[in-house]
């Protein structure tokens, strides 16, 4: 694979949407790196930032004619290197298509470009009384087309589902050029779903250049309580007792004591001092949840909360959201690094898999703290380092590793919203044979038979030559000399 | 190929297998398949496909049969495959809202076991033998639509039996994960194309305490498309909202079973016991009086409902439209009845999908077809679910392929090298 691009293709790359669409200044192209993994880099021959999707497709067209791989980027916010550059491949930029094409409230949908902003839909949708479900933390930046290669979630999947269940439609171009437009939700669902497979598949698939997505009308009434516990399985059993008792809940967060400490030091939710906390948030008709919440309310009680703070406005809700979304950015009050991963048990083993998780802190020496949509068993572990400690951040990808295994050990998943992406695709024989991988990159290369899109992502594939996994180590350019690291 | 029946049936790996000769009531669309093959497990699922493969042997699943008349007319039949023997319910994590099962087993099984936990899988498609195994491959289910989605929306794990004979999984027992493909989509509405669904992981819901239905009925298409309009703005949360309408070439008449107006309207509430009250009086409210039923009498409500739905002398077709279009739907539905035969729309009203059931002279129902695929400004994926013969031997049961037909054909030819799954009936 050349390191450069050859002139001609970059010639041919600038005439498509003009020179000032091309990114090559190393200085700049170092923002395309990495994405929100930043432990894992790759420089880029160059990025390209398209404006329409006759441009992406003569991009990939060029690219698949060339042999040239190319990764398709929203706004760099995924947390398992799905953006990662391949070392000289391009990068199509979609920053520029960030336009909400139509907002169709009678039919209940949106026409959006891949870089329009995931809460960008809900703003916009907002003053109908409709908002757009998905929320992953990084809501505010985020983008559409990320989430959609991600099958990103959030707070409320447990009720509503991921992207994949409001996604109606998309346009993409896949890896041979073609533009094609995917539409499996209106039918009665006949024919294999394509817009299910594309969605979630990392990027590998095709580049989407506009989804189709469901909006949902606001729930007459929404209720939020938050609950602590001097005992992290108390919150478990609170949660359990709740689904037990047929309630399914929009919500059900849960912090640890390290967790709630950042919070506090980051934005001042006014979370107690527990061991842990509990968000539970109820949302329907009104007379369902004025039903329900009262019942939740004492399943916090039995199990033993400490105190329970119920908000009573929009704004006090909010400001208990903003403690739990602000969780991962506020681990850097405690820490000067740290690591997120993003695994699933079956919610019944929480207790267990975190009982392994406290031996393995004491055991690696590294503080761990724990953020997890508690309500569908996906845990956010939040392992603390110090890059400038030799040693450290390889530890924490070890401990990382570690927290997978008892996932999967316990009947879970290795991902339960951030993706494989680089970072975990080595863990991928973890959870499935050679057949089951094997049937998927059939799949995979029945689309994408020369293995240009987003190649060396999602499948445990031989390292392609100077791919740089596991923590930052140097690039092979800078270990020649030929570059510095800024 | 062309092996002779008896050579066939003295094949290794049907020694010891559940093996008979097809008989005219094994027929799909008058097509005897040569074999019909029972096996006992997953295991021998697999086997029996990569032996199929290998000697070019076409076959068709078979669930509960309740939908073996959809797609295309089969070339040729040599292996049809009954899933009904493997049928077990291999987990329930009641505490987890996950339970998984084999494909052959009927909803009906599952859902009696699940409900020892009050919990449920809210798929409900017509036909009391339809396997879980069925309403994945057609993706198909009933009423309870609205609320929950398709059964691609519940399912969070997949076991495949591929055409060349292994046994592999995609997704996983957690209601949240996003490792590796999504192989459980691609084969959901694939109609056993691309390979056999051996067995399925599902996300659960708990049953709903209390169940309520308003029943109104309309003399006018406009009145009941707004009535429909009000409670898709409003914020009530509906667990079905199904809209009938019938019309003959001498008029608008009640729908089948009914009397009374052409136009009905039921509107479900399954939630917690207040709260399914108080909203069918809020329902009522918005959309005019009409009959509240619960209770027995509304469980055999649905129950005739849904029989009717599955039963039909014509063309049974599916279609779908944006939802805000129902007038238009409505108006199109009363255009086509007026020609001659007689039609039925049983709308999923609420998410602009549904059946038209359409009965009357051949050559009219071919034309209905194509006329229906002509007004692309109002319906969207005009599919024929149901058809006679004669009618599939004229008009595309699938329709014009669309432009990811090369996508899923490229599919197609990696997952099913030789051709063999589904005898050419489509969708790939």
């Amino acid at each position: 694979m050349p390191a450069t691009l050859d002139a001609r293709i970059v010639r041919e790359l600038e005439r498509i949407s003009g020179g000032g669409s091309i990114v090559r200044e190393r200085l700049e192209l170092l923002t395309y790196e990495c994405d929100a993994l930043p432990h894992m880099r790759a420089e880029p021959a160059l990025v390209v930032l398209p404006s329409s999707a006759a441009e992406i497709q003569a991009i990939v067209r060029i690219c698949s004619r060339e042999g040239v791989p190319f990764v398709a980027r929203g706004h760099g916010t995924g947390l398992s290197g799905g953006a990662l550059p391949v070392p000289g491949g391009v990068v199509i930029g979609l920053s520029r298509l960030n336009r909400v094409l139509d907002i169709d409230v009678p039919n209940r949908r949106v026409t959006v470009e891949p870089g329009v902003t995931n809460l960008e839909i809900t703003r916009r949708v907002a003053p109908y009384g409709y908002y757009y479900a998905p929320d992953p933390s990084s809501q505010q930046v985020c983008s559409i087309g990320g989430n959609v290669a991600e099958n990103s979630g959030g707070a409320h999947c447990l009720k509503y589902g991921f992207t994949t269940h409001h996604v109606l439609a998309l346009d993409a171009v896949m890896p041979d050029g073609e533009l094609v437009h995917l539409d499996s939700a209106m039918a009665g669902g006949t024919g294999p779903d394509l817009v299910g497979l594309i969605v979630g598949s990392e990027g590998t698939l095709a580049v989407v250049t506009r989804a189709v997505v469901r909006i949902l009308r606001r729930p007459e009434s929404v209720r939020t309580l938050l609950a602590a516990f001097d005992s992290i399985s108390g919150a478990g059993a609170a949660v359990s007792d709740i689904i037990a008792a047929g309630i399914v809940p929009g919500a059900v967060e849960m912090m640890d004591a390290l967790a709630i400490e950042a919070a506090e030091a980051a934005v001042h939710p006014g979370f107690p001092a527990a061991d842990a906390v509990l968000i539970v948030e109820l949302d329907g008709p009104e007379p369902e949840v004025a039903e329900l919440f009262p019942l939740a309310e004492q399943i916090c009680r039995r199990t033993g909360a400490t105190s329970i703070e119920v908000a009573t406005s929009d704004a006090h809700r909010a400001r208990i959201w903003t403690g739990r979304k602000a969780a991962f950015a506020a681990m850097g009050r405690v820490s000067p690094n740290y690591y997120v991963q993003d695994g699933v048990v079956p919610r019944t083993k929480l207790p267990e898999v975190l009982g392994r998780v406290r031996q393995l802190e004491a055991r690696c020496g590294l503080r761990i703290a724990n953020v997890f949509h508690a309500g569908d068993g996906n845990l956010h572990p939040l392992i603390c380092y110090d890059e400038k400690v030799p040693g450290q951040a390889d530890r924490a990808v070890e401990a990382a590793g570690e927290i997978l295994t008892y996932c999967v050990e316990a009947g879970g998943s290795i991902t339960g919203e951030h993706g494989v992406g680089m970072d975990k695709r080595e863990f991928m024989p973890k959870m499935f044979t050679d057949d089951d991988l094997d049937v998927m990159q059939r799949v995979r290369e029945a689309i994408d038979p020369k293995r240009l899109c987003n190649p060396g992502k999602v499948f445990p594939t031989p390292r392609l030559c100077g791919e740089v996994p596991g923590p930052y180590r140097e690039h092979p350019t800078e270990k020649a000399g030929l570059a510095e690291r800024f | 190929m062309t092996a002779s029946l008896d050579t066939l049936l003295q094949a290794p790996i049907l020694a010891g297998a559940r093996v008979r000769a097809g008989t005219d009531a094994d027929r799909i669309d008058g097509v005897r398949p040569r074999l019909v093959v029972e096996p006992r497990t997953a295991e021998e699922t697999a086997a029996l496909l990569a032996w199929a493969s290998r000697e070019r042997l076409t076959v068709v699943f078979r669930g509960g049969g309740t939908k073996l008349g959809w797609g295309r007319v089969p070339t040729a039949v040599d292996l049809l495959v009954s899933l009904r023997g493997l049928n077990r319910v291999l987990a329930h994590e009641h505490a987890d809202l996950t339970a998984t099962v084999e494909a052959g087993a009927t909803l009906e099984e599952f859902n009696a076991s699940l409900g020892r936990h009050r919990q449920w899988l809210p798929v409900d498609p017509a036909g009391d033998e339809a396997t879980v195994g069925g309403a994945v491959a057609t993706n198909d289910t009933g009423p309870l639509r609205h609320r929950y989605g398709t059964p691609r929306d519940l399912l969070i794990g997949v076991r495949l039996a591929t055409a060349d004979g292994r046994l592999v999984k995609a997704g996983g027992s957690v209601v949240k994960n996003v490792a590796g493909y999504d192989l459980g989509r691609l084969v959901s509405g694939s109609f056993g194309s691309l390979a056999a669904l051996v067995g399925a992981t599902f996300k659960l819901l708990p049953m709903p305490a209390s169940s309520h239905t308003l029943s109104v009925t309309f003399h006018d298409k406009d009145r009941a498309a707004a009535a429909v309009t009000r409670l898709n703005d409003s914020q009530l949360e509906p667990t079905a909202m199904e809209l009938q309408a019938r019309r003959t070439a001498t008029g608008a008449v009640a729908p089948a079973g009914r009397e009374g107006p052409p136009y009905v309207l039921l509107v479900r509430f399954a939630t917690s016991p207040a709260a399914a009250a108080a909203q069918v009086e809020q329902a009522r409210a918005l959309v005019g009086d009409g009959e509240a039923i619960t209770g027995d009498g509304e469980a055999a409500l649905w129950r005739r409902y849904q029989r009717r739905a599955s039963a039909s002398a014509g063309t049974v077709i599916r279609m779908s439209w944006l939802p805000a279009a129902l007038a238009q739907v409505l108006a199109l539905v009363e255009e086509v009845g007026r020609t001659e035969g007689s039609v039925e729309l049983v709308a999923r009203a609420g998410i602009g999908t549904g059946l038209l059931r359409i009965d009357g002279g051949v050559d009219w129902q071919i034309a209905t077809v194509e006329r229906l695929r002509a007004r692309t400004e109002t319906v969207a994926h005009v599919t024929i679910q149901d058809a006679p013969p004669e009618v599939k031997a004229k008009v595309d049961v699938w329709g014009s392929p669309g432009a990811e037909e090369s996508v899923a054909s490229a599919i197609k030819r990696a997952l099913d090298p030789v051709g063999i799954l589904n005898a050419g009936r489509g969708p790939v």
